[in-house]
């Protein structure tokens, strides 16, 4: 045994000098991890998963563009229609109105979660019963988003819902339910993303909280500041970081979960609550227009990566990141 | 890894099929659909002309295959009696459920990839039918075969009630068939016959006749008994309201909603084509005329008196409310007579509920010098064979379909859980004969006389449109007309985008 660990060392030894290595013996020391051979050591034991990745990434994505300059629909006859479908695109309301939508669905949505979201946060950081609500309030986060819509369509439901019910009783709604109502279709929509929604929000924000140097808020205290004063100058700044992955999930998420809607609504009535991703459904696997749906598809791609890029400037201006006394740097890591 | 019997035809997957499978199911549908399509296995013991009976029922005995279907009576009923059909056949047939939208997405991903995970499927005959129907397989090779069993009655139009073979079928020309009926939901009218006799003196008072309601009943009429239910509401009773409508997400029954009121006040349709054969190419659509706005603006008044829910209740949920004794009537599928007879679920059982045909047109609203009849519409599924599938998993699929659809199956489904038969030797049992009058153990069996005898036969009957793009179809009829009831849009306006959305839609 003894015999057979020398002779691998020395042929390892020999497999070194052969390919000059020998110079460059590892070791564990600092900076050790960015010699070459270690390198292509990762990247070698990376290769599989980038391959796997690459091909259900890549692949689609090529697929996609290729399908969208193409007429791809029921019948047999696909055929090259170059930059058509894009074309028609802009003529058609459903799309224009889909994107207004989107845009409307989100920035309600984002609201409502990002306060609600901050403001229990702060309520249970440091309370006596902080794990056992954070549990409580995380529940809905747990939920398969479909479960989560068909709970509320019953709970919605005209006939024998509860919370119809309740929102009657108390003077919100008329005879007509929630889901009913072309004018309040969109916010029972809301409604159920902000339930489902905002603990996440919750929880990253309490992550956040967690970070807050207690030095510098005794400080201010001792300054004289209040509880809001406090959050403003010395809270909101450290959780800043967390705040702008929140946002950037919860925006993401907005822009391609359609699960909710298609549950409680299918985008009715009228198209009050078709936003851009129930249209790119409904185009691409009701009406089976594929091209037509690719197109819709890599529009939609390319404007929630630009409203993302703008969403990091925004959020990482650097004098917002001065005065979160440099956790910002989190980010950039 | 997967059970293949010795005597398999395909004992593995092709290297070709594999990549075919990986590439574009797995983008389409994901992993699932692989072992789906793995699922499916074939064998098979070649049978001659002059073989037995038996042989021919057995000869794929060991083979498995995939239905998806749409989560109504005859699937629950036909799954719960599927071991008569293992037995006489050694075929094992699973049999996978879910909403019409669901079933017409998955069918669709399947038969538009090229793909035959599901051997056989359900074909509704504008969801499904009129969009896919080229890439069915064409049944009328496999009626005429020898070497297949064949069921005695026959497959002719006369086996199957009036219309129904050409409706699920047969899609844009005669030469081919690619669907057997199995299922069917036909348009009849339910309504409270407890509550008319209470009110009948109160509203013979105010509109001078009499609150009864029978096959010449109209429309206007329907209209008047909503609006003397909705003011004795505002009034204070505690009465329900008169009429709801279909005006929910399920697009498909919303668009028909509106469909039989046009069609029965003077036949109106949506193109000047053959109805029950549809047409690729429709041309202009009649959306915008004078006739169409008139019913437009009738709809929106019978909407603004009808049940306060009228644009979340599709199918299901109107029928909830009329179980619920929220409505005093409703144009209904028969198929949902069952529900309403049962009397731990709905209020409307015991003999409170009468059905009858749909309303009938009301000469007064016809403007196009047409027939008032009493518009029928339906959905009729079929049972249809994936044009994409081998022909031994054709062959064996076939044997299927002609079990499922026969007058025995049809009849074992009425008297399980409430199905709806297709063949019109059912009608000659003594014991559906018996049904459809009260008591009844086959409470859709109530429904017969309107259905069967009277709404399904010309003039009343009303299918269209069957176009490749019939989803889009209902897509925009439905958003518009439920965009005019809400009063974002006039009847004017709401016709006028339908017919410039739908003319653009078949590029006229």
């Amino acid at each position: 045994m003894q015999k057979s660990l020398s002779a691998s060392r020395a042929s390892f030894s020999a497999i070194e000098e052969d390919h000059g290595y020998a110079a460059r013996r590892l070791d564990y020391g600092p900076g050790a991890l960015n010699e070459e051979p270690k390198r292509r050591y990762h990247i070698l034991l990376m290769a599989p998963a980038i391959v796997t990745l690459a091909a259900i990434t890549i692949y689609p994505f090529f697929w996609l563009i290729y399908m969208s300059l193409h007429k791809v629909s029921v019948a047999r006859s696909d055929r090259w229609v170059g930059l058509d479908n894009y074309a028609r695109l802009f003529g058609d309301v459903k799309f224009t109105d889909g994107w207004l939508l989107l845009l409307k669905y989100s920035a309600l949505c984002l609201t409502l979660e990002i306060l609600i979201g901050v403001a229990l946060a702060v309520i249970l950081n440091g309370s006596r019963f902080e794990k056992v609500l954070v549990t409580v309030f995380l529940m809905p986060m747990m939920m398969s988003p479909v479960v989560a819509g068909l709970v509320w369509y019953y709970l919605y439901n005209g006939t024998f819902g509860w919370y119809h019910w309740l929102f009657q009783s108390i003077g919100i709604l008329g005879e007509t339910s929630i889901l009913a109502d072309i004018d309040t279709a969109m916010w029972g929509i809301v409604i159920v993303d902000v339930w489902q929604w905002t603990p996440l929000i919750t929880l990253i924000t309490l992550a956040g909280l967690k970070r807050v140097p207690q030095d510098q808020l005794e400080a201010n205290m001792v300054d004289g500041a209040g509880s809001l004063r406090n959050f403003f100058t010395v809270s909101l700044p450290n959780i800043y970081p967390f705040l702008l992955i929140a946002i950037l999930l919860r925006f993401m998420d907005n822009f391609r979960f359609i699960d909710h809607i298609l549950v409680l609504t299918g985008g009715g009535p009228g198209n009050a609550t078709r936003i851009l991703p129930v249209y790119l459904f409904d185009v691409s696997f009701q009406f089976f227009k594929l091209g037509r749906g690719a197109a819709i598809a890599f529009t939609l791609l390319i404007v929630t990566i630009i409203l993302g890029m703008i969403l990091v400037r925004i959020f990482d201006d650097p004098k917002k990141q001065a005065a979160s006394g440099g956790a910002g740097e989190t980010t950039d890591d | 890894m997967f059970y293949v019997p010795k005597n398999s035809v395909h004992k593995t997957v092709s290297r070709r099929k594999f990549l075919e499978l990986g590439g574009g199911t797995a983008a389409a549908l994901g992993i699932g659909s692989m072992t789906v399509g793995l699922g499916t296995v074939i064998t098979r013991t070649p049978v001659s002309a002059a073989s037995s009976e038996d042989a021919k029922w057995r000869q794929y005995e060991g083979t498995k295959l995939v239905f998806m279907s749409e989560n109504t009576p005859p699937s629950f009923a036909i799954r719960d009696n599927i071991k008569a059909f293992y037995d006489q056949t050694g075929i094992e047939v699973e049999i996978i459920t879910d909403g019409l939208p669901i079933v017409q997405q998955k069918v669709g991903i399947d038969l538009r990839g090229g793909n035959s995970d599901f051997a056989l499927s359900y074909v509704q005959d504008k969801p499904i039918g009129a969009p896919f129907a080229d890439f069915y397989a064409d049944l009328t090779p496999l009626l005429g075969d020898e070497t297949l069993p064949q069921d005695p009655e026959g497959y002719g139009r006369d086996a199957w009630f009036e219309n129904f073979l050409d409706v699920c079928g047969v899609y844009y020309d005669r030469d081919r068939l690619i669907a057997l009926p199995y299922d069917s939901a036909v348009a009849c009218t339910f309504y409270r016959q407890d509550l008319y006799e209470k009110y009948s003196k109160q509203f013979e008072a105010e509109y001078g006749y009499r609150l009864e309601y029978t096959k010449d009943s109209t429309w206007q009429n329907v209209l008047d008994f909503a609006t003397f239910f909705k003011k004795l509401r505002e009034a204070g009773e505690d009465v329900p309201y008169g009429y709801a409508q279909h005006n929910g997400n399920f697009t498909w029954t919303t668009q028909l909603d509106i469909q039989r009121m046009q069609f029965a006040n003077g036949r109106w349709i949506d193109f000047d084509i053959d109805d029950k054969l549809g047409s690729r190419e429709p041309g202009p659509c009649n959306w915008g005329d004078e006739q169409s706005v008139l019913i437009m603006e009738k709809f929106k008044a019978l909407g603004d008196v009808s049940h306060p829910d009228n644009l979340a209740n599709g199918t299901l949920e109107l029928n909830t409310v009329y179980q619920s004794g929220q409505i005093a009537m409703q144009v209904q599928y028969h198929e949902f007579a069952a529900s309403v007879e049962n009397a731990e679920t709905s209020v409307a059982a015991g003999g409170k509920t009468a059905y009858a045909p749909c309303p009938k047109g009301a000469p007064e609203w016809i403007v196009n010098g047409g027939d008032a009849v009493n518009g029928t519409n339906c959905g009729i599924g079929g049972i249809g064979i994936n044009g994409n599938a081998s022909e031994d998993v054709k062959r064996a699929a076939y044997i299927f379909a002609i079990w499922a659809t026969s007058k025995n199956t049809q009849f074992d489904v009425l008297k399980g859980v409430g199905g709806t038969p297709t063949r019109k030797s059912v009608m000659d049992i003594p014991e559906v004969q018996k049904a459809r009058t009260r008591p009844t153990e086959m409470p859709n069996a109530l429904t017969f006389d309107a259905v069967y005898d009277f709404g399904i036969k010309d003039p009343h009957f009303v299918l269209g449109p069957k176009i490749p793009e019939a989803n889009e179809y209902h897509n925009i009829v439905a958003a518009e007309s439920q965009n005019c009831l809400a009063g974002r849009t006039t009847p004017q306006e709401a016709c006028a985008t339908i017919k410039q959305q739908i003319d653009n839609l078949n590029g006229v």
